[in-house]
């Protein structure tokens, strides 16, 4: 009985109306694996997770989960089964705290005893101290460290992360699922993940690791399925793979990582901010004293760890965000407390970090997201009252081709909600693009995307510095950084610490400022101190 | 063994469903309300025959719908422009109010010819209500204040104070808590048949231009896409203070126009009562019909008749007035459990029982 596999999906196939996002799909998972699901964006995955999940039913095929046949009905019945997910959209309660987002749904108390108290407390009770007490342990067990009390809002992504994870984690699993988890993470806390993920299988769990980073792969699973178009390419032991076979298997052609970028000579300056000082959410400051300034058809990247004030810059310079002192000027205008809607009218286009929350209307069509920018401009047909829908259709069409939008049946139909995430970031960047504009903020544009999402997005930042465009291109992936910037800036607690250039500095370095904000401990005295 | 009832979201609304569900739950609604007519020994098919094919097919009948429509229309639209933008009107019954008060007022004091009087109460009416519901947007806008509490409050401070003025300042000389009737100047003229007024001509135009504003303009577009997301369009450069106090105001500019038709077309003069909820049925109405401004008229339709016919089944048929009401109430209440079903499927099966009940998983 030993030798079988944890989990077993034979021939699982999943349609939504005519399109088959899973097609006889079939693999199984070993006790103590790391499996991981490689495939890109729109491949299935997702699905096919979701089912395990219990939150699809299949449409035919087969799951056998501790050796016994399951039909999952909802999470619940795969959480008792001893199956834990963390998705790529994270499922908390931005308004509840830490704690009770963990707890939800658990009605288990700690009172154990048999006096009429203790039961009142088992049916009614909210028990606090049982819960906070346990989840120190494990925050502690697995290096996950976050604040019980802290309200979910407050916290930036990486941290939300940790809180999914512990809440699959809190409920004592055999099995727990991925999706693309380090999507959200900087490369320390990466690889603390990956040392969570080592402890958990030491301790007898397995792991489906969802990514599309091939060598993430080669890190830390034992084997791999690759999916394309809803059909397992192949089953493979990683040792037995190149990284190119497996970008190969994914994409289904040869995947070029080289971009080719060539130096736009610059002069004038587009973007020139001062002295910016802004607080989060929270109400804490985030920013102290930022000065950036950015050349038209320069790509300055912005490094750092996730919540050292990314999301509040970037905020602040498309005015969303109120500044607490300082001045932000665009192509010579000064539009230091502009709405967001004149800094747009100045040429600004942004990128949010968090596309669904920020960058889309979820339930809304694909031809009302595309609009968003240019529905009150010149480009369309229109009177002041009245909006030209036929013109903004077409637009939406345009769009959709020229930036390969996958996944849309008609523009006007199609909620954006439904694209998967590569495809949703290609339409906003396709829609902030297009407008061909001045300045460019760019918040972890390539974030929880596929491979050849990436290559795309990225390539259209090049073309469109090319075009003149001045870029701020805010990121923690640094091979991003180093890939696309003119010039890189490490942000730490809310200043920039460090400025350089992609052929003065490497990786290691850029992590060393990123996670203590001060030049790497060596004897060497090649590198600039900073500022 | 015991039955186990298991929910679950539908990935996606059969199309049989969506436009099935409404009408099978009307059905079932008025298959539970016979219940209690045959307990008082009343055919409930003879009183459903009358309500819904003889009342309305009489020509009195189809005008007592149409007039009743109306307002709640106007009042449904007035929850359901706000309700685009992502916000709850819960203030339509104390729009209501305002306008046919400030009406009202104009009616009793001002000395003008029908052709002036009619459009100035009526324009009066709607800018009072416009005014009363930019209160709780400009507070939403402005201050983030939950719209829901405060535009409920000021309807009960509404109707406080027309009850007051009733007693006082515009008390009639009949000693009740009413005005005197109207000059005939004020009234609304009859359209066709005495029961029908002139201002059902207005459900048409403002059916019309409220799908055009939605549908066709600049600014419906930026209602419904906040309604969807308001963080994105605000970085989208669309401003949430703009479009929550429009919104406010174009929703308390119906439900104060329909106020003041209500009392000159209806009543002839305003009382305390003259409104039987009509706001707070309105909700009910947006909920209903949020699939589009047509919606929202059949939903205004529908209601129109239980309410006009009712009124008269009461009668003919000798059911208490209360039950009604029950009617009403089950309907609505069958409506929004529809929504439910639409969106989840249900199973019931027989299975072995689960020791400790737990609360639902986590999604």
């Amino acid at each position: 009985m030993a030798s079988d596999p944890l989990l077993e999906i034979t021939d699982v196939t999943k349609r939504f109306g005519d399109v088959v996002a899973n097609d006889k799909i079939s693999f199984s998972v070993d006790r103590g694996e790391v499996h991981a699901l490689l495939g890109e964006n729109g491949a299935g995955k997702s699905t096919l997770m979701n089912i395990l999940y219990g939150l699809y039913s299949p449409s035919s095929g087969t799951i056998r989960f501790n050796g016994e046949p399951q039909a999952f009905e909802a999470p619940k019945d795969a959480i008792d089964a001893g199956i834990g997910m963390v998705h790529q959209h994270f499922m908390l309660i931005p308004r509840m705290t830490v704690l009770e987002n963990i707890v939800l749904g658990e009605r288990e108390h700690t009172a154990t005893g048999d006096g009429v108290v203790d039961r009142l407390k088992r049916l009614f009770g909210r028990d606090r101290a049982g819960p906070r007490k346990r989840l120190s342990e494990l925050a502690e067990q697995y290096g996950l460290a976050v604040d019980p009390s802290a309200k979910v809002w407050e916290l930036d992504v990486g941290e939300q992360q940790r809180v999914e994870i512990l809440k699959a984690l809190y409920r004592d699993i055999d099995l727990l699922i991925l999706d693309e988890p380090t999507a959200v993470l900087t490369p320390t806390e990466s690889e603390q993940l990956f040392e969570t993920i080592s402890t958990l299988v030491d301790e007898g769990l397995s792991v489906i690791f969802i990514t599309h980073k091939l060598w993430e792969i080669e890190r830390l699973a034992d084997r791999v399925t690759v999916l394309r178009d809803g059909i397992r390419v192949d089953t493979v032991e990683t040792d037995s793979v190149s990284r190119s076979d497996l970008a190969e298997m994914m994409v289904g052609r040869e995947v070029l990582f080289d971009i080719d970028k060539e130096r736009v000579p610059t002069g004038q300056t587009v973007l020139s901010a001062t002295g910016l000082e802004a607080r989060d959410n929270r109400g804490l400051p985030a920013l102290e004293g930022v000065d950036l300034s950015v050349e038209a058809g320069e790509i300055v990247g912005i490094a750092g760890v996730s919540g050292n004030g990314q999301r509040e810059l970037a905020e602040c310079l498309i005015g969303y965000r109120p500044l607490t002192a300082g001045q932000i000027t665009v192509d010579g205008e000064n539009l230091t407390g502009a709405p967001p809607r004149k800094i747009i009218d100045s040429g600004v286009s942004f990128i949010p970090e968090d596309r669904y929350a920020h960058g889309c209307a979820e339930t809304l069509s694909v031809m009302h997201n595309a609009g968003v920018k240019i529905y009150r401009n010149g480009e369309l047909d229109n009177s002041r009252l009245f909006l030209d829908y036929d013109g903004l259709e077409s637009y939406a069409d345009s769009l959709v081709e020229r930036f390969d939008v996958r996944g849309v049946t008609d523009v006007t139909r199609t909620p954006a909600g439904t694209l998967s995430g590569g495809n949703l970031q290609k339409l906003i960047l396709g829609r902030e693009l297009a407008r061909a504009p001045t300045l460019l903020v760019a918040n972890q544009p390539t974030r929880g995307v596929d491979v050849g999402a990436i290559e795309h997005i990225r390539e259209q930042l090049v073309d469109q510095q090319k075009d003149g465009t001045g870029v701020v291109l805010i990121s923690e992936d640094l091979d991003e950084i180093l890939d696309l910037s003119d010039r890189i800036l490490v942000l730490y607690d809310g200043a920039f610490v460090y400025e350089t250039t992609p052929t003065a500095t490497n990786k290691w370095e850029l992590g060393v400022y990123m996670s203590t904000g001060s030049a790497p401990d060596t004897d060497e005295q090649l590198i600039p101190e900073a500022q | 063994m015991s039955p186990e009832l298991t929910v679950e979201n539908r990935e996606e609304v059969p199309q049989w469903l969506s436009y099935g569900a409404p009408v099978g739950t009307i059905l079932a609604a008025l298959l539970v309300a016979s219940v209690p007519l045959l307990w008082l020994n009343i055919n409930p098919i003879s009183v459903y025959w009358e309500l819904f094919i003889i009342q309305p097919s009489t020509v009195s009948g189809f005008a007592d719908v149409l007039t009743t429509a109306l307002p709640l229309f106007f009042a449904g639209l007035a929850v359901y422009i706000p309700l685009k933008a992502g916000l709850w009107n819960i203030g339509a019954e104390g729009q209501l109010f305002v306008g046919a008060v400030v009406g009202t007022t104009i009616a009793l004091y001002v000395d003008l010819s029908a052709l002036l009087l009619v459009p100035l109460m009526v324009v009066a009416a709607g800018i009072a209500g416009a005014l009363y519901g930019a209160i709780p947007g400009y507070l939403r806008a402005e201050h983030g204040v939950n719209e829901i509490i405060s535009s409920l409050m000021l309807t009960f401070t509404a109707t406080t104070f027309t009850g007051y003025l009733l007693r006082g300042p515009l008390q009639g000389s009949g000693g009740q808590s009413a005005t005197d009737r109207l000059p005939d100047a004020a009234q609304l003229p009859s359209l066709l048949t005495p029961r029908l007024h002139v201002g059902v001509v207005l459900i048409v135009v403002v059916a019309i231009v409220s799908y055009i504003l939605l549908n066709h303009t600049r600014l419906g577009y930026e209602i419904v896409f906040i309604g969807s997301n308001p963080a994105a369009a605000t970085q989208a450069g669309i401003s949430t203070y703009k479009v929550y106090i429009t919104v406010f105001v174009l929703g308390g500019l119906l439900a104060g126009v329909a106020g003041i038709v209500e009392v000159a077309g209806v009543h002839g003069r305003l009382f305390e009562d003259f409104s039987p909820g009509y706001g707070f049925t309105a909700v009910a109405i947006a909920l209903l019909g949020r699939n589009g401004v047509g919606q929202v008229l059949l939903a205004a339709l529908f209601f129109g008749v239980l309410t006009a016919g009712g009124t008269t089944i009461a009668v003919t048929q000798n059911v208490p007035s209360a039950l009604v009401d029950v009617i009403v109430a089950l309907t609505i209440l069958f409506l929004l459990t529809a929504e439910f079903l639409k969106d989840h499927r249900i199973g019931l099966t027989w299975g072995r029982s689960e020791a400790d009940p737990q609360t639902g998983g986590s999604q």
